[in-house]
C-alpha cells in the first residue's frame, strides 16, 4: 500500500516534469524559430523564402551568402561605425548616470527633493516630440551629420540614474565616513572608495546601454546625412531596401548584425538579468 | 553642522552639474519648448509667425490625426494579453527544473534583438506565400492565403502581434523576480489549507505581484502608445491609415515634412494624453486590484 502511493507519487512528478518541458519547448520553438528559420535561409544560397511548400529546416549548408555581402556592403566600416557609437554612448552613460545618483543616494543637500521631482516628472510627462527637439537642438550645436550628434541625446537616463542610486544606496556609510577621517575629498572618496564598490550596477548600466545603442537605427539616420556614417541597424534598412528579393543576401546581413548583441547578452546573462530585476525597486 | 550641510550641498551639486545639464538640454528642453513651437508655424522652409491655437483647432479637424489617436488607443489592447502570457510565462519558467534557465535566455533573445531584424524575419514569415500563410492553411484553420501586413482588417493587429513577440520575454522577466521574493512557506500554507494549482494562482501569486503589474501595466501602456519602431519599418502607417498611428504620424508631420510647429502641437496633446493615462491606470490599481485588468 504504502510502495504503492509512493510510486504514484513519483509517477505524478515524472508526468508534472513532462508537462512543464513540453510547455517550455512549445514556448521556445516560438520565441527561437524565427531565428533559427533566419539562420537557415542564411545557410541556403538561392534559397526563396516564399517558396510552396516552404523549406523549413536546410536541406544543405554554404556559406556564400555570407561572403558575397560581407563583399558587397562595407561591414567593417558599419562595424567600426555601430562600435564608436556604441562606446560612447556606454561611457556616456555610465560617467553621468554615476556621477548624479551618487549625490540623491549619500548627501544631504538643499535641492534635493527638487531634483527628485523634476526626475520623476519626466517620467510621468513623456515628451511625444522629443526626436523634433533633439534635432533642433544638435542642428544648433552645429553636430548634425557626427557620431556625437547621434550620442549625446541618449547620454544620460533618468532610468539608469535611478537604478545606480539603488546600487550607491547598498554602500554601507561608514565608508565615506572613514574616508573623511582620514582627510580625503569627496571626489577622492568616491573615485578610489565608492566607485570599486559600484562594478556590478556599472555593469548593468553598460549592458542595457550596449544593447540600446547597437539596436539604434532611426535616430542614426534622422542625424547621420552620410549613409558611409550608418551604424549596422541602420545600414541593414538601407540593405533591405536595395535587394528585397535576394533573401540570402539580407538574411546574412540581418544574422551579421544580430549574433554579436545576442553572444554580449548569452555570456552577461547573468549580470544583466539582475539588473533588469533590479530596476523595478528604483 | 551648517557648514558641513553647505560644504556637502556644494559637492552634491558639482557632481551632479554634468549630468543635470545634459537632462536639460535632452530630457526637460524637450518638454518645455514644445509648447511655445506648438503655437507657431516653424519650419525649417519658411518664415516662422506665431499662430497661437491655430495648430491645436486644426489639429482637432485633422481626420489623419483622429484617426491616429485612435489606432494608438487600440494599440493598448496589447498591454493585457503581454501582462497575462507574460505572468504565465514567468510561472512557467519559475519552476526549479534541469535547464530552466537555458529556456529563460531563449525567451529573451527577441527582447535584446534590434527591430529591424525582428521586423524583417516577420514580414518574411508573414508574407502571402510565407510560412504562417502555409501552416495555417495546412492546419485547415484559413481557407485561403491572407496579407497579413497589406490588408487593412488585419495589419494593426500584426503589428501589435510583433510587439506582444518581442517584449513577452522582458516583462517575464521582471514577474519572475517578482515571483522569486514570495516567499515559499505561503504556497506551502495555502496548500496545506487544500488549494489547487489555480487557486494558489489567484489567491497567492497575483496578489503578491501587484506591485510588478502595476510597474509593467505602467511602463507598457506608455509604450503601447508610443509605439513607433515595429509600424515604422513594416508598414509606415499603411495600408492606407489603418496602422498610423500617433508618433508615426508625429514624425512624419515633424521629421519628414519638417511642419515643426504643428508636430509639437500635436506631440503635446499627445503626452498630455499618455500622462492621464499612466494617472488611470495607477488609479485603477489602488482602487480594483488586479482583477481591474
Amino acid at each position: 500500500m504504502i510502495r504503492h502511493t509512493l510510486s504514484s507519487k513519483k509517477m505524478k512528478k515524472a508526468l508534472r516534469h513532462l508537462i512543464i518541458y513540453v510547455l517550455l519547448i512549445l514556448l521556445a520553438l516560438f520565441m527561437m524559430g524565427p531565428f533559427l528559420w533566419l539562420l537557415s535561409v542564411s545557410l541556403m544560397p538561392g534559397r526563396n523564402v516564399f517558396a510552396n511548400p516552404p523549406a523549413i529546416l536546410p536541406t544543405f549548408i554554404a556559406f556564400d551568402n555570407y561572403v558575397q555581402v560581407w563583399e558587397f556592403m562595407d561591414f567593417p566600416r558599419y562595424i567600426i561605425n555601430t562600435v564608436v557609437i556604441t562606446l560612447l554612448g556606454v561611457v556616456f552613460n555610465i560617467f553621468l548616470s554615476c556621477l548624479t545618483a551618487y549625490p540623491l543616494a549619500t548627501f544631504r543637500f538643499r535641492g534635493r527633493n527638487l531634483v527628485f521631482t523634476l526626475l520623476i516628472s519626466t517620467m510621468i510627462i513623456p515628451s511625444a516630440t522629443a526626436m523634433i527637439v533633439h534635432y533642433l537642438t544638435i542642428q544648433a550645436f552645429h553636430l548634425g551629420n557626427t557620431f556625437l550628434g547621434v550620442v549625446l541625446p541618449a547620454a544620460v537616463s533618468v532610468f539608469n540614474i535611478f537604478l545606480m542610486r539603488q546600487t550607491f544606496l547598498g554602500i554601507p556609510t561608514d565608508i565615506r565616513d572613514s574616508g573623511k577621517m582620514d582627510g580625503a575629498s569627496e571626489l577622492r572618496i568616491f573615485v578610489q572608495l565608492v566607485m570599486p564598490l559600484v562594478k556590478p550596477g556599472i555593469a548593468v548600466i553598460g549592458l542595457l546601454e550596449v544593447m540600446a545603442f547597437w539596436n539604434n537605427f532611426l535616430w542614426p539616420i534622422v542625424v547621420l546625412d552620410d549613409p558611409q556614417k550608418y551604424p549596422l541597424a541602420a545600414a541593414l534598412t538601407y540593405l533591405n531596401g536595395q535587394f528585397s528579393y535576394n533573401f540570402g543576401w539580407i538574411a546574412a546581413g540581418t544574422m551579421i548584425s544580430v549574433l554579436p548583441i545576442i553572444v554580449v547578452f548569452l555570456f552577461t546573462q547573468k549580470y544583466y538579468m539582475e539588473g533588469i530585476a533590479g530596476a523595478i525597486k528604483g | 553642522m551648517y557648514k558641513a550641510i553647505r560644504s556637502e550641498s556644494f559637492a552634491a551639486w558639482a557632481f551632479m552639474a554634468p549630468g543635470l545639464l545634459f537632462l536639460a538640454v535632452f530630457t526637460f528642453w524637450p518638454i518645455i519648448y514644445g509648447v511655445p513651437l506648438s503655437l507657431t508655424d516653424y519650419s525649417v522652409i519658411t518664415e516662422t509667425h506665431f499662430v497661437g491655437l491655430d495648430n491645436f483647432t486644426r489639429a482637432f479637424k485633422d481626420h489623419n490625426f483622429l484617426i491616429s489617436l485612435w489606432n494608438s488607443l487600440v494599440y493598448v489592447l496589447v498591454v493585457p494579453v503581454i501582462q497575462i502570457i507574460s505572468i504565465l510565462m514567468a510561472i512557467l519558467v519559475n519552476s526549479r527544473i534541469p535547464g530552466v534557465k537555458m529556456f529563460r535566455a531563449a525567451y529573451y533573445i527577441p527582447v535584446v534583438t534590434s527591430m529591424v531584424a525582428v521586423a524583417l524575419i516577420w514580414s518574411w514569415l508573414l508574407g502571402n506565400n510565407g510560412v504562417v500563410n502555409y501552416l495555417l492553411l495546412k492546419v485547415g484553420i484559413l481557407s485561403e492565403q491572407v496579407s497579413w501586413l497589406s490588408t487593412s482588417s488585419t495589419a494593426l493587429y500584426v503589428l501589435m502581434f510583433i510587439t506582444m513577440w518581442k517584449g513577452l520575454g522582458y516583462y517575464m522577466m521582471l514577474y519572475l523576480a517578482g515571483l522569486q521574493g514570495i516567499p515559499a512557506d505561503l504556497y506551502e500554507a495555502a496548500r496545506v489549507d487544500g488549494a489547487g494549482p489555480l487557486r494558489l494562482i489567484i489567491h497567492v501569486t497575483l496578489p503578491l505581484l501587484r506591485p510588478h503589474i502595476l510597474f509593467c501595466t505602467v511602463i507598457s501602456v506608455m509604450g503601447a502608445v508610443r509605439v513607433f519602431d515595429e509600424v515604422y519599418i513594416l508598414t509606415k502607417g499603411g495600408p492606407g491609415t489603418s496602422t498610423l498611428t500617433s508618433s508615426v504620424y508625429i514624425f512624419q508631420k515633424g521629421l519628414e515634412q519638417f511642419n515643426f510647429g504643428y508636430a509639437s502641437a500635436l506631440g503635446l496633446i499627445v503626452s498630455v494624453m499618455v500622462a492621464a493615462l499612466s494617472v488611470l491606470v495607477f488609479r485603477l490599481n489602488r482602487r480594483g486590484g488586479v482583477n481591474t485588468y
